[in-house]
């Protein structure tokens, strides 16, 4: 018992970068006297997936707005490494047309209903093309070619390059929004209920795609769902929240096989018996 | 080399694990008490008693899928010792990318993925050429007699032993330091459990330290240097 295990070894992981990609403390989001989030804290690393788990109502997407610069938090800090070499900035406090830049071009959002996050008038060819454009790309030969490979990715024939996403299924507008967002190669991707609206077997494949996404890319993620089976799948780390506070976290597979945290154990085993 | 620690790679310390349920009166439900022992490399340790006497509890808080309620497990990882249920779950996951691996009967289904594929995996992870990974793969699923002809197919629609096999070669195609095995012969016939026994036995002469649960006696008696017995483990079941 008198061992003492160096604590300097519990930070050195190789191939790891030195600091986090952001930093949440103490984030709490009013609306009116009304919580939406409540002092939630945590850390995301480069390559890492943060799942958020809860019942409806319980702020994850609360939690998500206030992470990805569209609410402004009651109180607390938001902490992003920019990768300018200035270390890590409060989003918060960033003057509107900085957070604007950062949300282009470090940031993707994925949303739950495709229909959010495409232009649903224009080309699959260019809802992709658009934010590498908006990011300055301005050869149409460039743009077109990754408009290309990325439908390739996302597994939708490039025959449909011509067509809108209005005509596309449920599972090729959501497989185009990831498209949409990846081609601009974010360091973090915010995704509310990616798989949710979708049949279960379409969601397997949606799911698929994203593990391998986010292996290649290295992209870090913070992922809503109500899904456990999405959560294990997808997570590295998973956060469990009610009532607004983040009631239990860690390493995703130990929360969901070992709860410890009595809202934690109900929702598991309300999955053991469906 | 009793004095000798230099090889010890894994030490449990004063270990409990007992389930609070909180859904059910807070009933707690205690699997194992003050459990210590420790493993060095090149060591098999069969752990041994009744079900429910907390075999696989105890594996899993090993591999950091379960917590431990009192005491602490090290870990010996890059040089140095990791207290696994207690550090970031980053460092738990690179513990199992490179020092710890837990081989189960089942195998998690990765749906669309070549059963080839599925073995290679561990092996281009570190960095082995394409042509390498695969001539290993192969010769490690011929060796588990898994027919050709599926290697190129996903196992999602494999025999449950099928299955199995996919998940041995994938765990065993490149060793880790440290085995956690659970019952992995479980749905096996004879040849395939010789196999699998023979591959456990490799691995502990190629230094891996094992620490395993068999149910077979002829295999339990095959494979360990050592048995850790769990019954009266626990105070309150006696
Ligand atoms: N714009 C708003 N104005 C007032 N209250 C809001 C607003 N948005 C959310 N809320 C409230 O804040 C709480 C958290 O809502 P949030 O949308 O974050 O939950 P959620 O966990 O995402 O739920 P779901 O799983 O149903 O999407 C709820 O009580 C909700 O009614
Ligand atoms: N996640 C869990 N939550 C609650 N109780 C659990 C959990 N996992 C195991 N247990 C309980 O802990 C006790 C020990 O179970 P464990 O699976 O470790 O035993 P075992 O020795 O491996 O048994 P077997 O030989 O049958 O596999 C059992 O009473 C079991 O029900
Ligand atoms: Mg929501
Ligand atoms: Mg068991």
């Amino acid at each position: 018992m008198t061992y003492q295990a160096p604590q300097e070894d519990l930070y050195a992981v190789p191939g790891g970068e030195a600091s986090p990609l952001l930093i949440a403390r103490n984030v709490t989001k009013y609306y009116g006297a009304m919580p939406g989030c409540l002092d939630v804290g945590f850390d995301i690393w480069p390559g890492e997936i943060l799942g958020i788990v809860g019942e409806s109502g319980s702020g994850k997407s609360t939690l998500l707005g206030c992470l990805s610069g569209r609410f402004v938090p009651t109180s607390g800090e938001i902490l992003f490494d920019r990768a300018d070499g200035g270390g890590l900035t409060d989003i918060v406090n960033l003057p509107e047309p900085a957070r604007r830049r950062l949300m282009r071009t470090a940031w993707g959002l994925v949303h739950q209903n495709p229909r959010d996050g495409l232009r649903m008038g224009i080309s699959a060819g260019g809802n992709i093309g658009e934010r590498l454009m908006a990011a300055g790309e301005r050869s149409y030969g460039r743009v077109r070619g990754a408009a290309e490979d990325w439908m390739d990715r996302v597994e939708i024939n490039r025959s449909r390059i011509d067509d809108r996403p209005s005509v596309f299924s449920g599972g090729m507008q959501q497989r185009l929004q990831i498209a949409r967002v990846m081609v601009s190669e974010p360091r973090l991707v915010f995704m509310d209920e990616p798989t949710g609206g979708l049949d279960v077997s379409v969601q397997a494949r949606l799911l698929d795609l994203l593990r391998v996404l986010v292996r290649d890319t290295g992209v870090a993620a913070v992922v809503v769902t109500h899904d456990l089976a999405v959560a294990r799948h997808l997570t590295d780390r998973l956060m469990v929240m009610k009532g607004g506070r983040v009631v239990e976290a860690g390493l995703t597979d130990q929360v969901l096989d070992d709860p410890q945290h009595p809202y934690t154990q109900i929702l598991t085993s309300a999955v053991l018996m469906a | 080399m009793a004095d000798d620690t230099s090889g010890e790679i894994v030490r449990v310390e004063q270990l409990s694990k007992t389930f609070v349920l909180h859904n059910q009166g807070s009933a707690e439900l205690t699997a194992f008490a003050e459990i210590s022992f420790s493993v060095h490399a090149g060591e098999a340790v069969v752990l041994h008693g009744p079900s429910g006497s907390g075999k696989s509890s105890l594996l899993r808080i090993l591999y950091g899928n379960y917590l431990p309620s009192a005491g602490r497990v090290l870990i010996k990882h890059r040089g140095a010792f990791v207290d696994i249920g207690a550090c970031d779950p980053r460092v738990t996951l690179d513990v199992r990318r490179n020092t710890i691996n837990f081989v189960s009967q089942f195998l998690r289904v990765i749906p669309r993925v070549a059963t080839r594929d599925i073995v290679m995996d561990p092996l281009l992870r570190r960095g082995a050429a394409v042509p390498e990974a695969r001539a290993r793969a192969e010769a490690m699923l011929e060796r588990l007699n898994l027919p050709a002809r599926l290697w190129d197919l996903p196992p999602a629609t494999f025999s449950g032993g099928e299955q199995q096999r996919v998940n041995i070669a994938r765990s065993f195609v490149h060793i880790s330091p440290v085995m956690l095995l659970d019952e992995p012969t479980a749905a096996l016939d004879e040849a395939n459990r010789a196999v699998v026994v023979e591959l456990v036995s490799e691995a502990r002469r190629n230094g891996a330290a094992i620490i395993g649960i068999f149910h077979d006696d002829e295999v339990r008696k095959t494979v360990a240097t050592r048995l850790f017995d769990m019954a009266g483990r626990n105070p309150l079941a006696a």
